[in-house]
């Protein structure tokens, strides 16, 4: 980073912002349509029921909570990196740190609509409020579902919050160089940051504490999410390693999503000089770390099933490589365990197709994985009468490119608008020198 | 704005608010109040009847609520069926308010129908009934199906006054071979009925007794009687036929025979017999003549034709001869060819030399269908028809059309210019359509009627529900149409039934008319039914067993056989026994061709290709289904589907085998021959998405269903040493007492006086579904439809669930499975909002109002009994005025389940509370308890030290599905008693 300078920093950040060419308006359009269809799916779903998706009995929950998982695994690693490598001062986790933060935000959203989706009677969901009412009635605290109402929605608070506070001094950089209306607009967004040496201290010491709230609620939410399964009766599901496995699962698909992101974003905006080849490196080399955790989640699974005796249990996770969704357990295995043992070797890690590539294949093996678990431990269980298969319609399909749509549209229309990649921090490290 | 101005905009606001708000009210929660004096808005009125969905005619009761009928159950006071009824007497109701019941004439005009006035079609009809009349004699002839005794005298003397001769009785299944051999061999020209519960060994040849032969719930309740576990012993059911059927299913041993030996097989065990010394109280003639006939039939010879091994067939005899009072069964109803009616001979035989006094027939009692003509005779009808020897025709309610093949030219007999063809019936199936007139009568539960399902004991049917339409009776119809004004023989068609009542000494006093209706019948108290055997059986062989049987027919053989859902067809357009599946291959809404798994591997068919099937007669196309309860070489297909009319639930679904057939008569008993015909098999290309409703057929060692043998029994199954896993978990009952701090969390509930729970005896569940039905009825599920199905999304609250064995997979085992109103409920603790609630009395109630469809019970439900409404089901009018006003619709989004009949239990409660007394044993019971032919199902109180269902907990056979997850089911089952398990 010898080269970089803080008014380099700050005209590549500000490039990055300059009026989009048509180009971007048509990208912003396709994934807006996009949305619309998912949009238009959903709405479809409410007035006619939740049954123009696949789902049956046994298998009663489908794609909606299978992309709820993998939304919510997505959303990891942004705080991860943020808070974590913050507390940590791994210096650079500092020039992805904006996108990964931003990344979560929005993957939380995506999430968050799930839940909803997925409900039979969408227009009843405020009886999980624990509001007043005549007949007393509470919500349960012992369902699961009502750990992941307060989990989710904490930590997207949190996350929010903490994403917001990192973006102030940078919004007021872009405010004090815009003119006109979005002078206006950043003005307001800046909330008066002027840059004193109170705010600042202020600043640093509020952005820690976010840090540092942040850091349980990485392992919490998807600890909690893991709970959903873990709580239940159903094989494959009911076992103790369900919440660090789901953490694990959780930060690897969200080192590949940051890579994802990171890649295309490095190259358009021509951040070359500031997320390095390095930076992308030690994503890789903790993708691996975070494979070969995944990995071992997957071995204990199949171990304690065959050590367990219990029938059930084994019968449930050898159907799991044979049976019918045998080449979901496959592509995950593949996708997320042994390929990313290629970013051992620096020749690969340093190359930008293997790194993207590789990142999608764990994406997909990552969706693959939580298919595997959702789908495949109730499709199976314990009374064989009752064993059934699913498969996503094509509503289900619509919600799904409406959820990816509005992701990657949230991140095109945030990059064109914010900084995404955090000047001050950058400028610390740059005076820090790490 | 001023004040004034505010209010007003206030005020209207809110009229013009509310009165838009008021949703269209909501149809067919009560009916037009056509009401009569005995009802009550809100409380039932019970009006007993007669079933008459098949010629067995079973008593039932019909619930009416605001003009509605909502349900029927079994008259407990009619000795057939003792207050059960089938899945096909449950579903009368769909007949009744079918959307495809016709309410108006129609006429024929130009190849259209058109609708014309009631009066019109009489005074048409009535016209060129007396212009056939003054022709000639026979020139008015009926076709009609079997019924009562008045209703014969009228449909006589109707068509005397027209100089013809009386009514042709059709009935698709005529027992023309069963009524042969009783004639033969018996001595008695009809239907005897027989004393299965008197029985200790019962020996079938095909008699479907389970299913549809004869009387179905009575020889269920029958069967149950003598094959229950009764102290350590239970009697024998062996089972000799080329496929198992849900009769053969229930059997403790099936020897599976090549199709069509089951002849050589009797007539083999006859020698055998003899040769071991039975049979000594016969005359000597007939025992030489058995002697003789049987020399025929060695074993060694047997063994070659039928394929069971010589050692299989003395364990047969000896079985037999070891019996104190067994009973030998012939062949299934469908089976009128030689084959048959040799097998109904030798049954009978077998019966004379087993049983001296022939004290388990019953030539008293007789069943009612034995007026049924064979089927010669309905071909002659045909032959007359076709030459032009008939003026008009009367179809009463029978459809010759779908059950004789079509090179009978049944349907060209029916199309001749000159003949006025009138369908009588509510529905425009095949052969109403092909008729000129149709003219809809009233349902029999709307209609006037006596029938006498056991001929000496007649029971009545009377108007239960408002009226439909204005459709007449089948008898109003007579006496309308036959007799002017003024020399009607009654006024109207009930006091005709009444009046022929008095005539025939079975009414005495003024009296016993309403007592009949009030009861449903004239039924003599329990212990003086007694019926008696045979007077005087013929000692002479019966001639044709002179002769050797014919060696069964080579190659791929087909047998059409009644289903026990549509019965010959008829049931095929109520939705709810297509949607019931078959207790069997467990599919809904379609009949797959049943073949063995060799059979098909030879074949290279694999369940779910179709088939092509050519035979005799024509062909058709069918899915195939492999399974082990049919011998290799046989392919078995229900008869029932295949209809090209009957409306929208029975049009063009499935395939007729009957077309398979060509029209031959079997010239001994007047029989269709040729029913076990010869097919070849090509497959026709393609895939069915099968509505299966089985996920595995196996049950991968995780004994869900459980056997023990009578030995194991004797010797006293030990007590367990109690531990944690599927094995050695002990039974942990929903009570207090179920609870034990090592393996529980959580405190018992605390029940005060009522622990609901139900025992399931899966040693008298025989898989009929007819509790199925009644759930169905009585809890307003939604009929989804083929590809719901097939897709999973089958609302049946109560299924009964059909393993094979895995290790003989020819062994079939039933399993009614329901939720199991957990203590420790897994769907309780994961619902973020108590949807699923557990109740004071230990209900598991699922609250639908409360419902917000995250469907996470039904996850965590290991018994998978949960249903979801994954949209709004509808019902096509006016189908929902059979809906039970006591148990809500659920509307899409919600979760549903079994409720144990909760609104049944609460009118139990109300009235023991308003009469100050608490709730009596057996005062409160589901829908599918009360239906139950065999009482494998028991209802009760938990808590109460006393009642059945605690009582039976303490059975040695007692056990809790999946157990060992520690859910404390309150459905306790009671393992089934098999010989060798």
């Amino acid at each position: 980073m010898s080269e970089l300078t803080f008014a380099r920093i700050d005209e590549t950040v500000h490039a990055t912002l300059t009026p989009p060419r048509r180009g971007y308006w048509g990208i912003v359009l396709l994934l807006f349509c996009g949305v619309l269809l998912g949009a238009g799916c959903w709405v479809y779903q409410i007035a006619v029921g939740i049954g123009v998706g696949g789902q049956n009995i046994p298998v009663a929950w489908g794609t909606y909570l299978i992309n709820f998982v993998f939304w919510v695994g997505i959303a990891h690693s942004g705080t991860l990196i943020s808070a974590i490598l913050h507390l940590l001062r791994a210096g650079w986790r500092n020039p992805i740190a904006r996108a990964a933060e931003t990344m979560t935000v929005f993957a939380v959203c995506c999430a968050g609509l799930f839940p909803f989706i997925h409900l039979g009677r969408l227009w009843q969901v405020y009886y999980m409020l624990p509001y007043p009412n005549q007949r007393q009635l509470w919500p349960n605290f012992l369902s699961p579902l009502m750990f992941d109402v307060i989990a989710i929605s904490t930590y997207l608070t949190v996350s929010a919050l903490f994403w917001y506070t990192g973006l102030v001094p940078d919004l007021a950089a872009v405010r004090d160089r815009a003119t006109g209306m979005r002078q206006k607009v950043y003005r307001v967004l800046s909330l008066g940051w002027s840059g004193a040496h109170d705010q600042w201290l202020h600043y640093s010491r509020g952005y820690l504490l976010f840090a540092a709230l942040a850091t349980p609620l990485v392992i919490s939410v998807h600890s909690v999410v893991s709970w959903d399964f873990a709580l239940g009766v159903v094989p494959g599901w009911h076992t103790t390693i369900f919440a660090p496995y789901f953490v694990a699962g959780a930060i690897h698909s969200g080192l590949a999503m940051v890579l994802t992101l990171m890649i295309p974003l490095r190259r358009i905006f021509r951040y070359e000089a500031i997320i390095t080849v390095a930076v992308l490196e030690n994503v890789a080399k903790t993708m691996v770390l975070t494979g070969l955790l995944v990995g071992l989640a997957y071995g204990t699974e199949y171990f304690i099933a065959w050590y367990s005796g219990n029938p059930v249990e084994w019968e449930s996770f050898r159907w799991r490589a044979t049976g019918e969704y045998a080449y979901g357990l496959y592509f995950m295995v593949v996708g997320n365990v042994l390929l990313p043992l290629l970013f051992l070797a620096p020749a690969v890690r340093r190359s930008l197709p293997a790194l993207f590539s590789l990142s999608l294949v764990v994406n997909f093996g990552m969706w693959w994985e939580r298919f595997v678990i959702i789908i495949g431990g109730v499709a199976h269980d314990f009374a064989p009468h009752a064993w059934g298969l699913y498969a996503p319609t094509i509503v289900e399909y619509g919600i799904m490119v409406g959820s990816f749509s509005l992701f990657f549209l949230l991140f095109v229309l945030f990059c064109k608008h914010l900084p995404s990649v955090s000047m001050t921090e950058m400028k610390e490290t740059l005076a820090h020198g790490r | 704005m001023n004040r004034r101005r505010f209010l007003q905009l206030a005020g209207g606001g809110s009229v013009a608010f509310a009165a838009a708000c008021s949703p269209e009210s909501p149809k067919f929660l009560f009916s037009p109040p056509q009401a009569t004096g005995d009802q009550v808005t809100g409380r039932a009125t019970w009006y007993a009847s007669t079933c008459r969905e098949c010629p067995a005619g079973c008593g039932l009761i019909a619930k009416n609520r605001e003009g509605r009928l909502i349900k029927l159950e079994g008259n407990p006071l009619h000795p057939l069926n003792r207050g059960r009824l089938c899945l096909r007497g449950q579903a009368a109701l769909q007949a009744l308010y079918h959307p495809d019941r016709l309410t108006t004439p129609l006429l024929k005009e130009n190849g259209h129908w058109v609708p014309i006035s009631r009066d019109r079609a009489l005074s048409r009809i009535a016209a060129r009934v007396q212009e056939a009349a003054r022709r000639g004699e026979g020139r008015v002839r009926l076709l009609s199906e079997v019924v009562g005794e008045s209703a014969l005298a009228l449909q006589r003397a109707v068509l005397g006054g027209w100089s013809s001769p009386g009514p042709t009785i059709f009935e698709p299944y005529a027992y023309e071979t069963l009524r042969a051999a009783n004639r033969e061999v018996f001595g008695v020209d009809g239907l005897v009925s027989y004393r299965l519960d008197q029985a200790d060994c019962l020996l079938g040849f095909g008699a479907e007794f389970l299913e549809t032969w004869l009387s179905p719930v009575e020889y269920a309740w029958k069967f149950k009687t003598m094959h229950a576990l009764r102290g350590e012993g239970k009697g024998r059911f062996v089972w000799v036929a080329p496929f198992q059927s849900l009769t053969g299913a229930n059997a403790d041993r099936w020897y599976g025979c090549r199709p069509g030996a089951e002849s050589w097989v009797a007539l083999g065990l006859l020698g055998r017999l003899l040769a071991l010394g039975r049979g000594g109280h016969l005359p000597e003639s007939l025992r030489r003549g058995i002697a003789q006939a049987a020399e025929a039939a060695p074993f060694p010879r047997v063994e070659q034709v039928s394929g069971i091994p010589v050692a299989h067939l003395e364990e047969i005899a000896r079985a037999l001869a070891a019996a104190e009072r067994p009973l030998v069964l012939g062949a299934g109803m469908w089976q009128s060819d030689e084959n048959g009616l040799r097998v109904n001979l030798a049954a009978n035989l077998l019966q004379r030399v087993l049983d001296p006094g022939l004290l388990r027939i019953d030539a008293v009692n007789r069943h009612r269908v034995e007026i049924a003509a064979p089927r010669a005779e309905i071909l002659s009808l045909l032959e007359d028809l076709a030459a032009g020897r008939v003026d008009v025709l009367f179809l009463n309610q029978v459809n010759p059309l779908f059950h004789l093949p079509p090179s009978a030219q049944a349907a060209e007999a029916l199309s001749r210019p000159d003949t006025l063809v009138v369908a009588l019936g509510g529905f425009l199936d095949e052969t109403a359509a092909a008729a000129d007139l149709v003219f809809p009568l009233a349902h029999a539960l709307e209609s006037w009627d006596d029938y006498n399902g056991w001929t000496p004991v007649p029971s009545c049917l009377q108007p239960a529900a408002g009226r439909f339409s204005t459709a007449p009776g089948a008898g109003e119809f007579w006496l309308a149409i036959a007799f002017p004004e003024g020399e009607k023989p009654a006024p109207d068609y009930r006091s005709f039934i009444a009046r022929r009542l008095f005539e025939r000494g079975l009414l005495k006093t003024a009296s016993d008319w309403p007592r009949m209706l009030q009861q449903g019948g004239l039924f003599p108290p329990p212990g003086e039914l007694t019926g008696a055997p045979p007077a005087d059986p013929p000692d002479r062989l019966p001639e044709l067993l002179r002769r050797p049987p014919p060696l069964p027919p080579e190659g791929i053989l087909l047998a059409p056989v009644p289903s026990i859902r549509f019965f010959d067809g008829r049931g095929a357009n109520r939705p709810w026994l297509c949607e019931i599946p078959d207790p069997l291959t467990r599919i809904a809404w379609q009949t797959p061709v049943c073949l063995h798994p060799e059979t098909a591997r030879a074949h290279g068919v694999e369940t779910g290709d179709l088939l092509r099937l050519s035979g005799p007669g024509g062909g058709i196309e069918a899915p195939a289904y492999a399974t082990e309860t049919v011998v290799p070489g046989l392919l078995v297909h229900a008869v029932g589907q295949g209809h090209r009319a009957y409306g929208r639930y029975a049009e063009d679904r499935g395939a007729n085998p009957l077309r398979l057939l060509s029209p031959r008569l079997e010239p001994f008993g007047g029989g269709q021959a040729g029913v076990l015909c010869r097919v070849e098999i090509h497959p026709a290309g393609g895939r069915i998405l099968l509505a299966r409703t089985d996920g595995s057929r196996i049950q991968h060692g995780r004994k869900l269903v459980r056997t023990v043998s009578p030995a194991e029994l004797r010797r006293g199954l030990k007590p367990r040493k109690a531990g944690l896993t599927l094995n050695d978990f002990p039974l942990t009952l929903p009570l207090p007492e179920g609870y034990d701090p090592k393996r529980d969390f959580y405190p018992p509930h605390d029940h005060t006086e009522i622990r609901w729970g139900m025992v399931v005896d899966l040693d008298r569940c025989i898989g009929c579904a007819a509790c199925v039905a009644a759930c169905y009825a009585e809890n307003n599920i939604a009929v989804v439809g083929e590809t719901a199905v097939a897709r999973g999304r089958e609302m049946a609250w109560l299924e009964i669930v059909r393993y094979h064995d895995e290790s003989r997979p020819e062994r079939v085992y039933f399993l009614p499975m329901l939720c199991q109103h957990c203590d420790n409920a897994p769907c309780e603790s994961v619902c973020p909002v108590y949807a699923p609630h557990h109740s004071a009395e230990g209900l598991n109630n699922q609250i639908y109002n409360r419902c917000i469809g995250t469907r996470f019970c039904s996850q965590n439900c290991p018994y998978k009994v949960r249903r979801f409404n994954w949209f709004d089901w509808s019902w096509p009018d006016p189908l929902p005025l059979q809906l039970n006003p006591d148990v809500t619709v659920r509307s899409k989004g919600v979760m549903e389940k079994c409720s144990f009949c909760i609104q049944r239990i609460k009118e139990a409660r109300t009235k023991a509370r308003n009469q100050k007394r608490p709730l009596r044993e057996g005062e409160a019971i589901p829908a599918c308890v009360q239906t139950c032919p065999t009482e494998a199902l028991v209802f009760g109180n938990l808590m109460d030290p006393d009642s059945r269902v605690r009582r039976l907990c303490d059975d040695p056979r007692a056990y809790q599905v999946l157990g060992y997850l520690n859910t404390k089911p309150a459905v306790i089952y009671l393992k089934k008693v098999l010989e060798e398990a």
